[in-house]
């Protein structure tokens, strides 16, 4: 077995929220050793927000939102107030391979990271912004937060029920997307610098690498002058496909009653027949009001009627193993206890359960690949703030243990 | 400047959005990317449209157009041996091979990494799968919108708290197919690096499923640590984050900080409702939304998108329009940036594509080549780096193989 692809590439982190930490976070998987520049006087923003153990705010290092995506990482704090701090910070961007932000424009600027002063003492290097508007253009220095990313886009005048307003995705869907197109923008580049010696610097806007997403939104505008129509759950090439209700949860969750969800596409006119036959409803498959595509959206409504009837009166496991069975795609609309739960997930090892020394073993979501030969694992939950502040100081940094103290004491490791 | 990976060969094998946008990602980066389409019909997506004048037309498909920019085009039956053996010379003098072959079809046609491996051991072959090679969702179908809630996606979107009837909703287009993409793509350049740095070929295997699962924001945590089911149904604790509608469009408004409330604020004039209590702080106005959201509601309403935009981005205040196609388009900021690029293709004519999801400083992104029409480069492909002779070539044409 070789080693993890990304072994000995070092990695300085100067990220926070929720771009910036999943793009590192791939690197983590990769084998690269990511050390988070961190402060306690403006911690991360995920390290002060839910979920957290104790259902409430308790110390910086237990929110399952910041070990989620900062697993296998190392943390230094330092407080940039003092000189000392940025000599600590150069010294380790000198023996780094990669230095990350996702601060606004000019932030790296007056910590005084600048490419070009960065460059200077390590003209290879590879650096990375991950911004909201990008480098250059007249809203550089506008302000960009995850959920504002998604209607910025446009995906969201894409995303609806039929004749409603404008939806989001639901969740900042723009910043990991932003994250792993960065990942792999910091892949491509150390690909080239090993075979030319070149760094180089890469300059991403949020906004610019979620439209690469909805080119067929772009394109219907740019080749017919229209804005798409919002179509919600359907499909112009296949029915049914939509997200049909199932039984509820047996058992209620914190006195709330949980809907569960199934969805269903039928590619084409067999499969539909399987739907059929599954649902007990064999006459339907050559039904005049079903039989074709055009005949199954012209009474698309009624289609859907019949297919909740079946679904409604059934435990969503139930209906994805029958529907599967029959052949007919079909997944639950998981949430995050069907998602724990799910034995597929959990068969494939895909989890992570490390003991963090304050939260315990939680389940976190793991490396969404394998790698045959070169194995990448999670070693080390997320780190605890400063966690590994002597060890980086002392070790990779060349601090002496009385020079560290009195760094400590000045104030510049916060 | 040097295309940083114009010295990969790279094969794809590859059906609508995941495959095909991993090798995407590759290509216009300066890698050799030879597509291989089934014969006659072609990759899926070339019917999926959105067409010039509504025109139906396997050359002038744009999700087809757009995924599959600078690749060079083959036509293959896989399926059939004397196809697969085709494949495997192709595969043999490649560095990678993508695909998205799902594994029953995997099986039948005898698909796998240990076969090829023997052939060329240092091949990358990368498997981009819905729910990966191994589990008992293995050989499950899938589809687009089943994968975006398999991931657990789909169900922290819909009608909300006020509209529990509505079913989860699909974010637009195809997103579980783009997740699977950009994450091989990011996993497959990781094992060209290994690669190139002495390690040896190797098999890459990427779950959908498990692509989506790792986005979630903190919507997942939310059962280990707490519990708790994070859906569409909960109230949103802070506010106002929500979409409001302007006189000529919709405004997303976004008041995370309480700094950014007060900025608002003074950009409505300081109203006299602003000061109830009930909306003291970012908590109580999630509490009072109901009451909130009709002041709101009635000043946003008389105002003009792009002008409340830069006046609360003056003020450091993150509001973004709810951008239409056409907003995008006619972006100063994204004009400025060159970010839409202009791609000809012969057939469907020029047009105005998404560019560059990043700008590299020493390597560039460019288009080189529109993508390929049906079979494009068989003759150059099959004849020169595979050696076939035109009869050869004629043959298995008329025999549907290329």
């Amino acid at each position: 077995m070789g080693k993890p692809p990304l072994s000995g590439i070092r990695v300085a982190d100067f990220t926070w929220v929720w771009a910036g930490p999943y793009c590192t976070l791939q690197l983590a998987y990769l084998g690269a050793e990511v050390i988070r520049i961190e402060t306690q006087t403006r911690p991360c923003v995920t390290r002060m927000l839910p979920p957290w153990p104790d259902g409430k705010f308790d110390g910086v290092n237990k929110s399952g939102y910041f070990n989620q995506y900062n697993q296998g990482k190392k943390s230094l704090a330092l407080n940039f107030k003092h000189p000392e701090a940025q000599e600590a910070a150069w010294r380790l961007i000198k023996q780094s391979d990669v230095v990350i932000n996702n601060f606004a424009v000019g932030v790296m600027e007056k910590l005084g990271f600048s490419y070009d002063e960065v460059r200077k003492v390590k003209p290879d290097i590879i650096m990375v912004s991950l911004s909201g508007y990008g480098d250059t253009g007249p809203y550089r220095e506008y302000v960009a937060y995850g959920p504002a990313q998604v209607p910025l886009s446009g995906l969201s005048a894409l995303t609806g029920y039929k004749g409603w307003p404008p939806m989001h995705s639901g969740f900042s869907y723009a910043d990991p997307n932003a994250g792993i197109h960065g990942a792999f923008a910091v892949l491509t580049a150390l690909y080239h610098r090993h075979k030319t010696g070149e760094g180089q610097y890469i300059d991403m806007s949020q906004w610019e690498c979620a439209m690469d997403l909805l080119a067929e939104g772009i394109l219907e505008y740019t080749m017919n002058a229209r804005e798409p129509e919002r179509i919600g759950n359907r499909d112009p090439q296949m029915a049914p496909h939509g997200v049909f209700k199932c039984l509820d949860l047996p058992e209620k969750i914190n006195d709330l009653t949980i809907d569960q969800w199934v969805a269903i596409v039928c590619a084409d006119d067999p499969e539909w027949g399987r739907l059929a036959h599954a649902i007990g409803r064999p006459e339907l498959a050559n039904d005049a009001r079903f039989k074709t595509l055009a005949a199954r959206q012209a009474n698309e409504d009624e289609l859907e009627a019949i297919i909740t009837a079946w679904t409604s009166k059934r435990d969503v496991a139930q209906v994805v193993a029958a529907l599967q069975a029959a052949g007919v795609a079909a997944s639950a609309c998981a949430d995050c206890k069907y998602l724990a739960e799910d034995p597929h997930l959990n068969a494939r090892k895909y989890f992570v359960e490390l003991n963090h020394p304050e939260v315990g073993v939680r389940k976190h979501c793991g490396i969404p690949w394998r790698m045959s030969g070169t194995p990448c694992e999670v070693k080390a939950p997320a780190p605890q703030l400063g966690q590994h502040t002597d060890s980086v100081m002392s070790g990779l940094l060349g601090y002496s243990a009385r020079e560290i103290a009195a760094l400590r004491k000045k104030g510049a490791l916060d | 400047m040097a295309a940083a990976l114009s010295d990969l060969k790279v094969i794809e094998l590859g059906e609508m959005v995941s495959a095909p946008y991993c090798g995407k990602l590759l290509a216009d980066m300066g890698a050799d990317v030879i597509k291989i389409e089934r014969p006659r019909v072609g990759d899926r997506s070339r019917t999926r449209g959105p067409f010039p004048k509504d025109e139906v037309h396997p050359e002038k498909s744009g999700l087809f157009l757009y995924l599959n920019t600078n690749k060079r085009g083959v036509t293959l039956d896989v399926g059939r041996s004397e196809g697969f053996e085709i494949f495997e010379k192709l595969v043999a003098g490649a560095d990678i091979l993508i695909h998205n072959v799902t594994p029953p079809d995997m099986d039948r046609i005898g698909l796998s990494y240990e076969r090829l491996a023997r052939l060329n051991p240092n091949l990358i072959m990368t498997s981009v799968l819905p729910f990966g090679l191994s589990g008992p969702y293995r050989d499950f179908r899938a589809a687009e919108l089943t994968l975006w809630c398999a991931g657990g996606a789909c169900v922290l979107n819909g009608g909300g708290a006020e509209h529990p009837e509505l079913p989860p909703l699909k974010t637009f287009g195809h997103q579980a197919g783009y997740q699977g993409g950009v994450h091989a793509a990011t996993a497959t350049m990781a094992a060209a690096f290994g690669r190139l740095r002495g390690e040896s070929g190797q098999h890459v295997e990427v779950s959908v499923q498990e692509s989506i699962a790792s986005q979630l924001e903190m919507t997942f945590e939310f059962w280990p640590y707490m519990g708790q089911i994070a859906t569409r149904l909960g109230q949103k604790p802070l506010q106002p984050i929500e979409t409001m509608k302007c006189k000529d469009g919709y405004i997303y408004l976004c008041c995370i900080e309480e700094h950014q409330w007060r900025a608002f604020v003074e950009i409505m004039g300081n109203p006299e409702w602003a000061n109830e209590a009930i909306f003291a702080d970012r908590l109580l106005r999630g509490l009072n939304w109901d009451a909130l959201k009709v002041f709101l509601e009635e000043w946003v309403g008389a105002q003009t998108v792009l002008d409340l935009y830069r006046k609360a981005q003056a003020r450091r205040v993150p509001f973004a329009p709810v951008s239409t196609m056409g907003d995008l388009l006619s972006s100063e900021n994204l004009k400025a940036r060159g970010f839409f690029v202009d791609i000809t293709q012969p057939l469907a004519g020029t047009h105005k594509y998404p560019g560059a999801p990043l700008k590299y400083g020493a390597t560039p992104w460019e288009i080189r080549l529109p993508a390929p029409t049906l079979g494009q480069h068989n003759r150059e492909i099959f004849g020169q780096r595979l050696g076939m002779s035109a009869a050869q070539m004629d043959e298995l044409n008329r025999r549907g193989i290329i």
